[in-house]
């Protein structure tokens, strides 16, 4: 059961964004910008975005659908880097602290996600959307009244709570990128970062192999005969929902880090929609994902993402990036929802 | 089946989310200190505004096809409409008549390629309709910021921006403004009637109660209760379900019209976005669920959810001297409401987890 | 009197397997025509296809004629059916759920208000709901019952749905042809008689009726003809006067000469689970109250027509569907009917719907086997870290590779994906799954469902195998009674989700054909 595998076929939506990338990538030759250093960016986006697209994994293959409440792993996220940012925790330490403090929180809140989720088969992605959704502005309120000491993270006088985003660099900015960073010539490669996303690939990887891992992954495939088999439906189902909330709150720590700020408020809710189309690109029906699609789809996405900007600054209107960006997200999305649908249906 | 149960715990959703909403309106008008008048003649606009959108989520739930969060598809049909009218230039009750003919246009044939794309997936309507709302978002974005001045001719420029490519953020529609909101206006007291418009909105709630009675109603219902014994008896399932996201999106579009026309200012991208969040949000608060909705839940719902929509800011200003914290009160009784509904709704369905054997 | 029905030569296959073969039928203006026959006669194949029913369609259609008053149809959907003015009372019921009585017996045609009718339509005329339940009520009252028709079907008795199924059909004045599946199957004696009596009338008044029944009794009281069908094709018919109640049950159930696999022996055992009163709210296969003793060591064959209740004794068992009863097992009260206890206890269950539920269709065939021994009985773990334990991949590969070669799997390696197999290799990876779990009692649903010949007989003897070998106790349940008759030392005959009889398999085929008939027969 190698999670490694290839899946059968490319599908339309794969050739679509090969196409598209290479087109991309062919103007970006013509306008001479820089390859090396966008090839750079790229594997630090990868990373950077990389880890919440893992997160997804556990919840799709034990049939909990696409996670589209990842803003309930965010957040505990963020309250992690928040309490060490608070106690001035700052490089290794602080990094390290925020992720311990996460992996607490997200088990918590995942644990409760994941019972709320169960209550709701068939239904888990529309009810984690607006779970995630009525969590931020529930947030909303954490942060601007929680009592927070550190200066730096609060409004100036005269506002109240923190603010939207706390500038990470007297903290632990950068620490992961910089780690065992190594130079060939133009090209930088992060060992550090790219090692701490290898260690989660195969983390994720382990835990397939265990009996717990298997058991999830068959309730996903085929829940009825898990059932029969004797397996704790609810129990491998809130396994799998814990470790996707604890994976992402990981996730956004390293997200954090590479990106310079903390951002809180609304900012979750431009973050799920990426990842889940990562994913998808990558190859997963959105019934079942394999490590290498997540990080495939992961890739090819940011990297679309990196090269849109400049182009779309020399020959066309700066927003089309964005529009093209959500284009992009949203119809991978539907098509795999009805692809999957439509799969269901021949099953029968 | 412990259908009793069921039954109990319906009939108390019906109730208790409705008083639930009335308290806490209540206590946040009491904290923001707005006089009674004031927030009633607010609420009676939104109720005008918003009235038909909500009610354009009716018949799709009584299809079983859950929350239409692509209601907002049809808004989008109707400011393309205006957008393509205003910029043609085409003025006076002529302009009017054309802006209803196109949104009427647009929307009916969105609501069909919706129609089509929501049977392929039947049971996980609602989250499909969320991807389709924004991905028609992108789209509609991509057509008036990037398409006008580039693959559409412009020849209205005072609609477009500066540097000649899209359509600026916000357009003036005082030509179209007041020539109906102010229709019949009664005055008690402090309070202002638009009669008119209420009627319409009525007007609207009654043709929809009309049809959800007529033997195509009765189809409908049948296709919400379980389309699997519909079908086998002698309904054409798909096409009824096309036929009820063609009436939600139309009436949609309609809702957005009167909306536009009662603001006078069409903030061209956003006028409709959280429409669909805040719609749903309404019908249930009026007691629906995301199986069973009526009208009454629909009208009960739009003032309730207004009322608190808003004395939020004013109340969270004076609790907390921070009025944000009303806002995210506002947010987060959207969402949850939405959220909740969903959550509770689920004991219906246990029964068929193992497949049907034999194939005989 | 002209034909309203004729049927010529019609064919029908499920994925390559054949459901009708050659089916000829006709049925007069006025006629009542029974159909009789098992499991796997075709009948239901037959009125799905008749009334349109779409899955005929996804399933690759049909070959052959169908002659509606003259004139060819070929109905593809029910909707279309029902305009062509036929009906039908379906086995389960078209009814929908949430809508009441009056709803849905007048579902399409309700009655409305006249001046709405005109100004906007048939379709969109407004429902008159005082008129409709009185139509509704008038209707019930004809077949004999009175109830509050604003009740909403869900909450209704299964008898009750089945007078506002036939209610339905009854009250339309543009039905020419009705087709009724099992229509008395959950009636009393005296419910079922008025209804009889409803239908001689409209048949007298020109109705062509198909009545499909396992009661053959009644089947000869009422029918002008009878045709019986088994395997598919028409077997024999009757015209009234000639039928004979046994003779009718040999036609069902056939006739064929096949040496048992076992030599019939004498078991003096203990019981090894025994069920009082046991039910089973399976939908379409419920047991209502099922006593059976299951002795140790034996092969106990269950049969029963299709949903009376044999599959649903191992699903019920493990928790499937919510079940309720005594079960004894060993001594031992069964109180909570979980699937990972009762794994551990020794009982085991295949079940009939191999590609539903019976397999992880993504995984290597080689963890399908090993799946259950090792989540339930933590077989070959590597490590003591429950629940985290790896695999121990060598043993396991080990113990597969040995089963596969037991067992002729035939396979390119034992990591190929179990999909890939033929029907007849997948029910052997099951049956190695259940090898390595090594139960003390096992259940088993159609074990030869959809296998070649060759397989059958292997998986048969495997079963045998095993019961000798590791004095496993076997209840297969299965409508195939020649297979049954080979192997089981006793079979149980289901009808209506209850033991009805108990034979031994030397019992002639009649005595079956009755007994599946709700007959007493020879007692």
């Amino acid at each position: 059961m190698k999670l490694m595998m290839n899946t059968d076929c490319i599908k339309p939506p794969q050739i679509i964004i090969l196409i598209f990338l290479a087109v991309l990538l062919g103007l970006a030759h013509f306008l001479k910008m820089d390859l090396a250093g966008l090839f750079n960016e790229s594997l630090i986006k990868l990373v950077m975005n990389g880890v919440l697209v893992l997160s997804l994994i556990p919840m799709l293959n034990a049939g909990a659908g696409m996670n589209f409440g990842l803003p309930v792993g965010i957040t505990g996220g963020l309250i992690g880097m928040c309490i060490a940012v608070n106690f001035r925790l700052a490089g290794w330490p602080g990094f390290l602290m925020s992720l311990l403090l996460s992996v607490v929180i997200c088990g918590i809140l995942g644990w409760i996600y994941g019972l709320i989720l169960n209550r709701v088969k068939g239904r888990e992605e529309i009810a984690g959307t607006f779970i995630g959704l009525s969590l931020i502005p529930l947030m909303n309120y954490f942060w601007t009244l929680a009592p927070f000491q550190n200066r730096q993270m609060l409004y100036p006088i005269g506002g109240q709570g923190l603010r939207p985003k706390i500038t990470l660099e007297p903290y632990f900015y950068n620490i992961l990128d910089n780690f065992s960073l190594v130079k060939l010539g133009a090209l930088e490669i992060p060992l550090g970062l790219l090692g701490f996303y290898g260690l989660i690939c195969l983390g994720l990887y382990l835990f397939f192999r265990t009996k717990a891992g298997r058991a999830a992954m068959a309730t996903g495939e085929n829940e009825a005969f898990a059932r029969l088999s004797g397996i704790d439906i609810a129990g491998a189902r809130l396994l799998a929902i814990i470790l996707s909330t604890v994976i992402a709150g990981i996730g956004i720590c390293v997200y954090s880090q590479s990106y310079g700020f903390i951002q809180l408020y609304d900012a979750p809710l431009a973050m799920y929609f990426p990842a889940i189309s990562a994913v998808l690109i990558g190859g997963s029906t959105g019934r079942r994902a394999f490590i290498f699609q997540a990080v495939l789809g992961a890739y090819l996405l940011q990297t679309i993402y990196l090269l849109t900007v400049p182009i779309a600054n020399e020959i066309l209107i700066p927003e089309i990036t964005e529009i093209l960006r959500t284009l992009i997200t949203y119809s991978i999305i539907l098509y795999a929802l009805l692809y999957r649908e439509r799969q269901r249906g021949i099953g029968h | 089946m412990k259908i009793n149960a069921q039954a109990y715990k319906f009939f108390n959703i019906e109730i208790v989310v409705p008083i639930v909403f009335l308290l806490l309106s209540f206590g946040a008008w009491q904290f923001s200190g707005l006089s009674g008048a004031f927030v009633l003649n607010q609420v009676i606009i939104r109720f005008i505004r918003d009235g038909i959108l909500v009610l354009s989520l009716v018949i799709p739930v009584v299809a079983g096809m859950g929350l239409n969060f692509a209601v907002i598809v049809g808004a989008m049909c109707t400011q393309a409409a205006l957008l393509f009218v205003i910029n043609y230039q085409v003025a006076g009750v002529a302009g009017i008549l054309l802006v209803i003919f196109l949104s009427i246009l647009f929307s009916l044939l969105a609501g069909i390629a919706i129609g089509y794309v929501l049977n392929r997936v039947k049971g996980k309507e609602m989250i499909v309709t969320i991807i389709i709302g924004f991905l028609a978002n992108s789209i509609y974005q991509l057509v008036f910021l990037v398409g006008f001045g580039t693959f559409i001719p412009v020849i209205n420029e005072e609609i477009i921006l500066s540097r000649g490519i899209g359509v600026r953020n916000a357009v003036d529609l005082s030509m179209y403004r007041n020539t109906i909101d102010k229709l019949w206006l009664i005055k008690i007291g402090e309070i202002e009637v638009p009669l008119f418009m209420i009627l319409v909105v009525l007007l609207f709630a009654g043709m929809i109660y009309y049809l959800l009675n007529t033997r195509f109603g009765q189809k409908i219902k049948a296709v919400g209760s379980s389309y699997e014994k519909a079908e086998i008896a002698g309904i054409n399932v798909d096409l009824i379900r096309i036929k009820v996201l063609i009436l939600s999106t139309v009436l949609a579009a309609l809702g957005q019209l009167v909306f536009l026309q009662n603001i006078g200012m069409f903030d061209v991208y956003t006028a409709h976005m959280n429409a669909d969040v805040i719609s749903c949000a309404a019908l249930l608060a009026g007691g629906a669920s995301i199986k069973s909705a009526k009208i009454r839940h629909a009208l009960i719902g739009v003032f309730l959810f207004h009322t608190l929509f808003i004395v939020s800011p004013q109340a969270g200003q004076n609790l907390f001297h921070n009025a944000a914290l009303g806002e995210y009160f506002r947010s987060f009784v959207a969402y949850g409401t939405i959220a909740f509904a969903l959550i509770i709704n689920i004991k219906h369905e246990d029964k068929r987890l193992v497949v049907n054997s034999s194939c005989h | 009197m002209e034909n309203i029905l004729e049927v010529k030569e019609l064919s029908k296959a499920y994925h390559g397997v054949p459901a009708l073969i050659d089916i000829n039928l006709s049925v007069k203006a006025g006629e009542i025509h029974g159909i009789v026959g098992a499991n796997g006669s075709g009948k239901s194949t037959l009125m799905n296809i008749l009334f349109g029913n779409p899955i005929v369609r996804e399933t690759g259609g049909y070959q052959g004629e169908i002659l509606y008053r003259g004139r060819r149809i070929h109905p593809k959907s029910c909707g279309e059916a029902i305009r062509l003015g036929i009906g039908m009372a379906h086995q389960e019921f078209a009814l929908v759920p949430d809508l009441t009585i009056a709803e849905n017996i007048k579902l399409g045609r309700e009655r409305t208000w006249k001046f709405t009718d005109r100004l906007f339509g048939p379709k969109y005329s407004f429902v008159d709901r005082k008129r409709n339940a009185a139509g509704a009520a008038q209707v019930l009252h004809k077949l004999g019952l009175d109830v509050d028709v604003g009740i909403k079907v869900i909450n209704l008795a299964t008898n009750t749905k089945q007078f506002v199924e036939l209610a339905r059909e009854i009250d339309r004045r543009d039905i020419q042809l009705l087709l009724l599946d099992e229509p008395t199957a959950v009636l009393s004696k005296r419910d079922g008689l008025k209804l009889i009596e409803v239908l001689m009338e409209m048949s007298q008044a020109g109705l062509g009726i198909i009545f499909i029944s396992h009661r053959l009794e009644e089947v000869g009281h009422i029918c002008d003809r009878v045709t019986v069908l088994r395997d598919g094709r028409v077997v024999s018919r009757y015209n009234k006067g000639e039928i004979s109640i046994s003779q009718l049950a040999r036609d069902m159930i056939g006739h064929r000469v096949n040496k048992a696999i076992a030599p019939a022996r004498d078991l003096n055992t203990r019981p090894v689970i025994s069920f009082r009163q046991f039910s089973v709210d399976m939908p379409g296969e419920a047991l209502k109250g099922l006593d059976l003793t299951v002795f140790e060591g034996e092969i106990l064959g269950l049969i029963s027509l299709s949903g009376h209740g044999k599959l649903a004794l191992g699903y019920g068992l493990m928790g499937l569907y919510p079940a309720a009863g005594e079960v004894i097992y060993k001594h031992q009260r069964i109180d909570q009917m979980d699937a990972r206890a009762n794994i551990r206890k020794g009982i085991y269950v295949l079940p009939d719907d191999r590609q539903g539920l019976g397999i992880l269709p993504e995984h290597s065939l080689a963890d399908n086997i090993i799946f259950t021994g090792n989540q339930v009985k933590n077989l070959f773990a590597k490590n003591m870290v429950r629940p985290f334990g790896f695999l121990d991949q060598k043993k396991a590969d080990l113990h597969v590779g040995q089963l596969v070669d037991e067992l002729e799997i035939k396979c390119t390696s034992i990591k190929q994906k179990i999909r890939e197999l033929s029907g007849g290799n997948q029910q052997k990876v099951c049956m190695a799954r259940a090898l390595t779990v090594d139960p003390k009692l096992l259940f088993v649903a159609e074990p030869t469902r959809g296998i070649d010949i060759s397989a059958k007989e292997k998986i048969l003897k495997l079963l045998i195998d095993l019961n000798r070998t590791k004095q496993t106790t076997i209840v297969i349940a299965s409508s195939e009674l020649d297979e049954l008759k080979r192997v089981c030392d006793r079979i149980a005959v289901l009808v209506e989700g209850k033991v009805f009889k108990i034979l031994s398999p030397d019992s002639p085929e009649v005595e079956f054909g009755l007994a599946l008939a709700d007959e007493k027969g020879n007692q």
